[in-house]
C-alpha cells in the first residue's frame, strides 16, 4: 500500500473517531435532563400552557386562545387563522411620537 | 458492476483526489460548510420541536373557547355543569388567564390565575418554583425569570402594581420565581391567584376565559369534541391534537423556508460542478480518455469515479455535521437561533437540548451525498463512452 490510502485511512478514522466522540459527548452532556423534564412536565399540567416563550411571528401558535389586537378576524370554528393575512403589526413609538402633535 | 470493493481502484482514486488537492480540498471545504448550514437548521427545529413535544401530551384532551362576532370571548362558568353531563367527560375546569401589557418596558406577559386550593397546586408549584415564601395566601404573585428581569429594571423588587380596566390598582407581593429550568415555558408568565386574576382582568366570577376538558379515553375525544360543538354552537372546540399539529407546522414551516434557500444554494453548487465536469478543456476528461486509451473499461471508469465522489461528499457529510453539532449544540447556534426565537424583549437564555434523530441525519445524507456522486458521475460517463481518441483530442 502506497503512502495516500495510508494517511487516507488514518485521516478517516481520525474523523469518525472525532464525530462519534462528539455524539457520546453531547448525549452525556447536553440532552435533557430528566429532572428538568420533570420540571417542566408539571408545569405545563399546572398552567395548561404549553407554548414556548419564545416569539413567533405566527401570533395564533404563541398563545392562540385569545383573540389580541394582532388578529383582525379571529377564525370562527371551522377556519384556522393564518399568517400574514389576519396579521397586523403595531406602530413603533417613534410614530406616536411624531404623530402625537397632529391628535 | 460487481458490488465488491476494489482497493486497488480505491487507491488510484485517493491518488487522482490527491493529484488535485487544491480542488479536492476546496470542494470538501464548500459542501462541508453547506452541509452544516442544513444540518444546523434541522438541528434547531428539532429541539425546539422536542422542547415542545415533551410537555404537549400533559395538556387537557379539549379546550373550549366562545366566539362572538368570530372573536374570542369570556365563557360563562355554568357551561360546566352541562359540559360534566357528557358521557366521556372525566373533569371540567374554567380557567382565567390572558395577557398583561406592562407599558413602561412595552413588554406583554401572560397572566394566569390558579387556584391555590387546586388539586397538586402547592406541590407542583414546590417542584417548579425557587424562594416559595407562601402556602395559603391568595394574594401573590409568581414569575417566570424574564418577567422578573424586567421588573427589576424598573424598580419592581418585592411588589408589584397591576393597573386595572377602570383605573384602579391592584398590588400584588413578589413571592417567588420559576426554576431556571423551565425557563423556556415560563420566561414571560405570570402566576397569580384567580381570585387576583379576575380583579386584573375585571373578569366577573360566573365569567372564564376558557374551559378545559379531561376526556378519560383517548378514543372518544373526537365524539365529545363534536357532542360540544352541537352544545356550544358559538364556541370553538379545540383538541389537543389540532394543538401539536398546529405546533409542528410552525416549526417545520421555517425550517421549510430555509430548506429551499438551502436546495436553491445546493443546486447552484452541482450545477457548476456538472458545469465544469462536461467542459471541453476539463482535465478530467482528458484523464477520462487515458484510461481509456490504457484498456479501462466504462464500468471501471465510473468505479474509479464514483469512488472519488463518495469519499469527497461522505468526508464532507461527517465534517458537515460534525461542524453543526459544534455550533448548534456547543456554541448554541449563534445568530441563526433568532430565526426561530424571534425578537422578543423577553429574550429567554435557554439551551438547546441535544436530540439524536437519525431520521434527520440520513435525510441531510440523501440530500447531498447522491446528488453530488450524480453531479460527478453523469460528466464522466458521458466522457467514457466516447472514443479515446476522440476525448484526448
Amino acid at each position: 500500500m502506497s503512502k495516500t490510502p495510508k494517511k487516507f485511512f488514518f485521516f478517516l478514522s481520525t474523523l469518525i473517531i472525532f464525530f462519534i466522540g462528539e455524539l457520546l459527548y453531547l448525549q452525556i452532556f447536553h440532552s435533557i435532563d430528566p429532572e428538568a423534564k420533570k420540571q417542566k412536565r408539571a408545569f405545563v399540567t399546572l398552567v395548561g400552557l404549553p407554548d414556548l416563550a419564545i416569539s413567533m411571528e405566527a401570533d395564533y401558535i404563541r398563545h392562540r386562545s385569545l383573540s389580541t389586537y394582532f388578529s383582525l378576524f379571529k377564525e370562527g370554528p371551522l377556519m384556522r387563522e393564518y399568517y400574514r393575512t389576519t396579521y397586523l403589526y403595531q406602530p413603533s413609538n417613534t410614530y406616536f411620537t411624531e404623530h402625537s402633535n397632529e391628535r | 458492476m460487481s458490488a465488491k470493493i476494489n482497493f486497488y481502484l480505491l487507491e488510484f482514486a485517493l491518488g487522482a483526489l490527491a493529484r488535485q488537492r487544491s480542488k479536492t480540498v476546496f470542494i470538501s471545504v464548500v459542501l462541508s460548510l453547506l452541509i452544516a448550514l442544513l444540518s444546523s437548521f434541522f438541528f434547531i427545529a428539532n429541539s425546539i420541536k422536542h422542547e415542545l413535544l415533551q410537555t404537549l401530551d400533559t395538556l387537557p384532551e379539549i379546550t373550549l373557547q366562545k366566539l362572538q362576532g368570530g372573536k374570542h370571548t369570556n365563557i360563562e362558568t355554568s357551561a360546566i355543569d352541562s359540559i360534566l353531563l357528557i358521557h366521556g367527560v372525566e373533569d371540567a375546569n374554567a380557567r382565567v388567564w390572558g395577557y398583561y401589557y406592562f407599558g413602561q418596558a412595552q413588554s406583554t406577559f401572560v397572566l394566569i390565575g390558579l387556584d391555590p386550593f387546586e388539586e397538586h397546586y402547592t406541590k407542583t408549584m414546590q417542584q417548579v418554583v425557587q424562594k416559595y415564601d407562601f402556602m395559603q395566601e391568595s394574594r401573590q404573585l409568581v414569575v417566570g425569570q424574564g418577567v422578573k428581569d424586567i421588573l427589576k429594571s424598573y424598580y419592581y423588587t418585592e411588589e408589584f402594581n397591576f393597573i386595572k380596566p377602570d383605573g384602579g390598582i391592584v398590588t400584588l407581593p413578589l413571592s417567588g420565581v420559576f426554576n431556571s429550568e423551565i425557563e423556556l415555558e415560563s420566561n414571560d408568565m405570570m402566576v397569580v391567584s384567580k381570585e387576583s386574576a379576575r380583579e386584573i382582568f375585571a373578569i366577573a366570577d360566573d365569567m372564564a376565559t376558557d374551559i378545559v376538558i379531561q376526556v378519560a379515553n383517548p378514543q372518544e375525544v373526537a365524539t365529545v369534541a363534536s357532542k360540544l360543538q352541537l352544545l356550544f354552537p358559538d364556541a370553538r372546540v379545540i383538541t389537543k391534537e389540532a394543538i401539536q399539529i398546529s405546533y409542528k407546522n410552525i416549526i417545520d414551516y421555517k425550517s421549510g423556508v430555509f430548506l429551499t434557500l438551502f436546495i436553491v444554494s445546493l443546486f447552484t453548487f452541482f450545477m457548476i460542478i456538472y458545469d465544469k465536469l462536461s467542459g471541453l478543456s476539463s482535465e478530467e476528461k482528458r484523464e477520462v480518455g487515458i484510461l481509456k486509451a490504457l484498456g479501462w473499461k466504462v464500468e471501471l471508469i465510473l468505479k474509479e469515479k464514483f469512488y472519488e465522489a463518495f469519499i469527497i461528499s461522505c468526508i464532507s457529510y461527517i465534517l458537515g455535521v460534525g461542524i453543526a453539532l459544534f455550533y448548534v449544540y456547543i456554541l448554541q447556534a449563534p445568530l441563526l437561533r433568532s430565526v426561530f426565537e424571534g425578537y422578543s424583549k423577553l429574550r429567554s437564555s435557554f439551551e438547546l437540548p441535544f436530540v439524536l434523530d437519525l431520521q434527520t441525519l440520513s435525510l441531510i445524507f440523501f440530500l447531498s451525498v447522491p446528488i453530488y456522486v450524480a453531479a460527478t458521475i453523469v460528466p464522466a460517463w458521458r466522457a467514457a463512452i466516447q472514443d479515446a481518441d476522440e476525448v484526448i483530442r
